[in-house]
């Protein structure tokens, strides 16, 4: 793996998927391999096709390159402190699984919606 | 949707609950302990539950935070410039080049407003600069825009996307072919990405043998026309590539998939253009499905769906009563006093508010109406400009009556507004309400309704259909002239008021005549617009326009009037004799100058005092037409005849008789007739000169001049009249005459005859013309020419003496009669005129009384039959006949052979002419 793990080649970008949790952007493949950088401990990607393609999204909008997520203010406003640098995306369309909502939830996560649906109620 | 935010509303709520609980129940230290305990095991997401709670407006940007600088870069590469950004913040993280920025976002998209920009999150410009110098794409130099900060959650500001329903209308993206095409969602994937959508497929079924040739498609060129999928043309094309199901209709084709007739394709959302569809309504009817009753039936509520979700977004006008109904001011209701751009200032009219001004963005704003408020409909609904009052409101969906049809219509309060006119549009494009349009070869339709997009059309045959305006061939301009015949043969025309006679006793305004058909408009039924269309022959008139007389209302006076009929240029002191016998109308060409029949040309069937049936030529009907409103015409030669100043003459009509081989007898008797009644005065009343005229007037039989004017025209006659009027010089009046008469060699012969009988005889005898005549087997005749001049001169003496001969005449004319006992047919009457004075008496009816009373007038029934002879001779056919009879096929010939009219005109008048002059 280059030391450049979060790079995407234009060629590649059709397999962008996005997390329907955090929103990061990855390849299928990556996700796959590597799973979720931040959810994976309930999402369990990695190496779960169904699961990437249940829980991620081809459908987003909205590129972000995080390089510093406690500094930035964007990374605030996106709710993403915390999570690791890397590119997210602003909105994730598509709903997570009912079961993983109801895991998330019994597991006191939680959930933020990334599809624009709860941007304006808090 | 609004169930699942519901859901997650609550839950974040007893979350919330439960951390406080346990923030009371733990103190803080322990609180860390359990929070390290529970993710000091992880990596991430310390925060993660903590950055929750915090309301995005305790997030806005502050001075601490970095700036955000936008950088122009190349549309279109917004995404790659982002991973270039990322991969350099990755490259040289932990060198002494670390990237001084915290962050790089883009927003673009097709219809993104911040396309074409990349936006950096950095403390100092300089490190942008840094990070994107030599970067591809990217435009660091040329333009770098510092957003303040107050506008920076507006970047990243995102808007849920529509979430596609089932049935809903969307357009198509990708694929190309398919670009901008209507199409409806069947089904929606769980994860929301991706839609089952149906759409009219264009397939070109030629593809499958080009392929099978081994050529390659080109793409792009050629779009194939939407056209539903056709199993037939598929399987002639290539039968290898369709497999399916005929029973339910649904088949795979080259990889594609078809139900009944439409493709089915599943299309990622990405792919399809969800909001601002506003599908037309030609695009929707080709989804229409067909019930199995084959009612049509339209998903109006997936029209609806589609159409809410259009951009053309609610424009609020200063005066519009507006609910707020999401966000911190909802449920506030007020008046809009302003509204510039996105933001709409209300006035506050209910509630705790009340009285205060406040600004509100257009969103979340919806317009409030109340039950009974009278609405029109704005905007992009297919109800657009419907006008009515509204019933029922249920959120933003208000249910109102139209004014126009009555029916309850659903509409989205933002597509209302208050209405202060009534009624409704009238026209799409250029064809508005009532107009009478051409639907088709044979179909005719009045627009009935004018909707969105479309028409409601009442057609001919009384069937209402929805029609586009692209089926309306055009308008059939309104002819103030129509005229049709109600029931009872009555005129009527547009705006009168009719009733139908059967049925359902409708009664209305005539709106449109169109064939055989009236389109009615009444005010006591709202059903089409108060349209209806029934056959002419089905109404009555009620009432017509402006009072017109009803033919059906009784006779024209002015028909039935006989001074008026009479030639005008009769004495006013001659009482109007009562005209008997048949009508003379009868068997003219007449052409009509009014009415619906103008300018047809036709022959006089039958007649009444006031109407004639007149057969046209043009087709074979019999029409009812008033003789005020007919122009007599020379059968031959179409001139304009006035065949009433023909009847104020005896001869006139001797001669119309005349014109009838049949007639004769009554010609000359009529002629005679009037004669009779008059010459008694005609001695007294009339100038000296007139008599002999009036002599003439056997001739006149002779008149047939007059006659000639059917046949002949004046031109002919005038001369002829005048030789009769002038007889002061006999001998000119006869060649004056003879002029006229010049192809009647024979008349000419008469001529002679009139100036000496003997010459004329032998003229007659031996001229050819008279054979021509059949004169030399009239020898007779001249017999009874020279008792009709005695006739003729009946006063005179002279001709008394040649009365004598008159006999000789009758007798000739028995002779006549007796070689055309045969020829009764042609001349009946004549001969038996010329044979007794009396018969002739006993063939005008009127004439008897004045026979007998002088004898001249018997000289003149006499000459009567003579003048039909002469008349015969020149016009009665009866003369030829028996002339006929006489031996001279030849003559008759003759007769026949000149034309019989000009014969008519022309010799008799000469004739005639003669004879008295001769007389005289």
């Amino acid at each position: 793996m280059s030391n450049t793990p979060n790079f995407v080649a234009p060629g590649q970008q059709r397999w962008l998927r996005a997390c329907m949790v955090c929103s990061v952007v990855m390849t299928r493949s990556r996700f796959l391999q590597e799973g979720c950088p931040n959810c994976d401990e309930f999402l369990h990607l990695r190496g779960s096709s169904e699961s990437v393609d249940s829980c991620t999204s081809q459908v987003f909008e909205g590129l972000i390159a995080l390089a510093d997520p406690q500094k930035s203010w964007v990374a605030r406003w996106q709710r993403l402190d915390g999570y690791v640098s890397g590119v997210y995306a602003t909105k994730v369309s598509g709903t997570l699984p009912d079961e993983v909502r109801r895991d998330m939830e019994d597991e006191n996560r939680i959930y933020i919606p990334r599809d624009g649906s709860q941007t304006e109620a808090d | 949707m609004v169930e699942s935010a519901r859901l997650l509303d609550d839950r974040e709520h007893r979350e919330l609950d439960r951390k406080r609980e346990m923030e009371q129940s733990y103190d803080a230290e322990k609180l860390a302990e359990t929070m390290r305990q529970r993710y000091g095991n992880r990596r991430i997401a310390k925060q993660f539950g903590d950055s929750v709670i915090v309301p995005k407006r305790l997030l806005m940007p502050s001075v601490e935070d970095p700036s955000i600088w936008g950088v122009r870069c190349k549309e279109g590469k917004e995404r790659e410039v982002v991973f270039s950004i990322m991969k350099r913040i990755e490259e040289r993280r932990g060198t002494k080049d670390q990237l001084g920025i915290t962050a790089a976002f883009e927003r673009g998209g097709l219809e993104s407003a911040m396309k074409g920009y990349v936006y950096v999150e950095a403390y100092r410009s300089n490190d942008v600069m840094l990070a994107l110098d030599g970067m591809l794409n990217v435009y660091p130099r040329s333009k770098m825009v510092l957003v303040e900060i107050k506008e920076m959650p507006s970047l990243l500001h995102i808007t849920k996307t529509e979430t596609l329903h089932p049935g809903a209308y969307v357009r198509i993206r990708r694929p190309a072919k398919h670009a901008g095409d209507l199409a409806q969602v069947l089904d929606v994937t769980e994860n929301g990405l991706e839609a089952r959508v149906r759409f009219v497929p264009r397939i070109d079924y030629t593809v499958a043998e080009k392929q099978a040739d081994g050529k390659r498609k080109r793409p792009g060129t050629y779009r194939p026309p939407q056209r539903l999928f056709n199993e037939a043309e598929a399987r002639k094309r290539g039968s290898r590539q369709i497999t399916g199901n005929p029973q339910t209709n649904v088949w795979q084709y080259n990889g594609e998939e078809f139900e009944n007739g439409f493709q089915v394709k599943e299309i990622k959302i990405q792919n399809l253009q969800i909001k601002d569809v506003t599908p037309g309504l030609d695009e929707v009817t080709l989804f229409v499905t067909e019930g199995e009753d084959g009612t049509e039936n339209l998903d109006l509520k997936a029209l609806a769906a589609s159409l809410r979700s259009s951009k053309s977004n609610v424009t609020y006008m200063s005066g519009d009563v507006i609910e707020v109904y999401e966000g911190e001011q909802k449920g506030v209701v007020g008046k809009a006093v302003n509204v510039q751009g996105d933001i709409v200032t209300l006035r506050v009219i209910e509630g705790e508010l009340r009285g205060q001004t406040i600004d509100v963005p257009n969103k979340g704003l919806r317009k409030r109406f109340k039950t009974g408020d009278h609405v029109k409909v704005i905007g992009g609904s297919r109800y657009r400009d419907e006008v009515g009052m509204v019933v029922k409101i249920v959120e933003d969906r208000v249910t109102f009556l139209t004014d126009q049809t009555n029916t309850e219509v659903t509409v989205f309060s933002k597509d209302l507004r208050e209405a202060d006119d009534i009624g409704g549009q009238g026209s799409l494009g250029q064809y508005s309400l009532l107009d009478l349009v051409q639907l088709d070869a044979t179909t005719v339709g009045c627009i009935v309704k004018v909707d969105h997009e479309s028409f409601v059309v009442l057609d001919q045959n009384g069937d209402v259909r929805q029609v586009m305006p692209s089926q309306i061939t055009n308008v059939i301009p309104k002819r103030k002239t129509a005229v049709a015949t109600d029931r009872n043969g009555s005129e009527v025309r547009l705006d009168d008021v009719v009733r139908e006679v059967g049925g359902q006793h409708r009664q209305g305004k005539i709106i449109h005549i169109y064939r055989s058909y009236v389109y009615l408009r009444s005010n006591s039924s709202n059903e089409n617009a108060g349209v209806f269309v029934t056959r002419t022959s089905n109404v009555a008139t009620v009432a017509a326009k402006g009072g017109r007389i009803n033919a059906a209302a009784g006779p024209d006076l002015n028909a039935m009037n006989p001074s008026l009929m009479r030639n005008p240029k009769a004495n006013g002191s001659m009482p109007p004799p009562k005209v008997f016998g048949r009508d003379k109308t009868i068997g003219q060409t007449v052409t009509i100058r009014k009415g619906g029949y103008k300018g047809l040309l036709g022959i006089v069937k039958d007649a009444t005092d006031t109407h004639c049936r007149v057969e046209l030529h043009t087709k074979s009907k019999i029409v009812n037409v008033p003789k005020t409103d007919l122009t007599f015409k020379d059968k031959v030669t179409g001139r304009v005849i006035d065949i009433n100043s023909r009847g104020g003459f005896g001869g006139g009509r001797g001669g119309g008789s005349a014109g009838f081989g049949g007639r004769s007898g009554h010609g000359g008797s009529g002629g005679s007739g009037w004669d009779g009644s008059r010459t008694p005065s005609l001695p007294g009343g009339l100038a000296g000169s007139r008599t002999p005229a009036w002599g003439p007037p056997k001739s006149s039989g002779a008149y047939t001049p007059a006659w000639n004017r059917n046949p002949d025209t004046s031109g002919s006659r005038t001369p002829a009249w005048n030789s009769g009027s002038r007889t002061v010089n006999p001998y000119d009046g006869n060649r004056t005459a003879y002029g006229g008469a010049t192809s009647y060699g024979g008349s000419t012969a008469y001529g002679g005859t009139g100036g000496s009988r003997d010459p004329a005889w032998s003229m007659g005898s031996k001229t050819p013309a008279p054979d021509s005549h059949g004169v030399g087997s009239r020898t007779p005749a001249p017999g009874n020419y020279g008792g009709s001049d005695a006739w003729g001169s009946g006063s005179k003496t002279p001709a008394y003496g040649a009365s004598a001969p008159t006999p000789g005449a009758s007798d000739a004319w028995g002779y006549n009669a007796g070689i055309s006992g045969t020829s009764d047919a042609y001349g009946a009457p004549t001969p038996g005129a010329g044979l007794s004075a009396p018969t002739p008496a006993a063939l005008n009816a009127p004439t008897p009384g004045s026979y007998p009373t002088a004898p001249t007038p018997a000289a003149i029934s006499a000459p009567t039959p003579g003048g039909g002879w002469a008349g015969g001779w020149g016009g009665a056919d009866s003369a030829p006949t028996p002339a006929a009879g006489a031996p001279t096929p030849g003559a008759t010939g003759g007769y026949y052979g000149a034309p019989t009219p000009a014969a008519y005109g022309a010799p008799e008048t000469p004739a005639a002419g003669p004879r008295y002059d001769d007389d005289d």
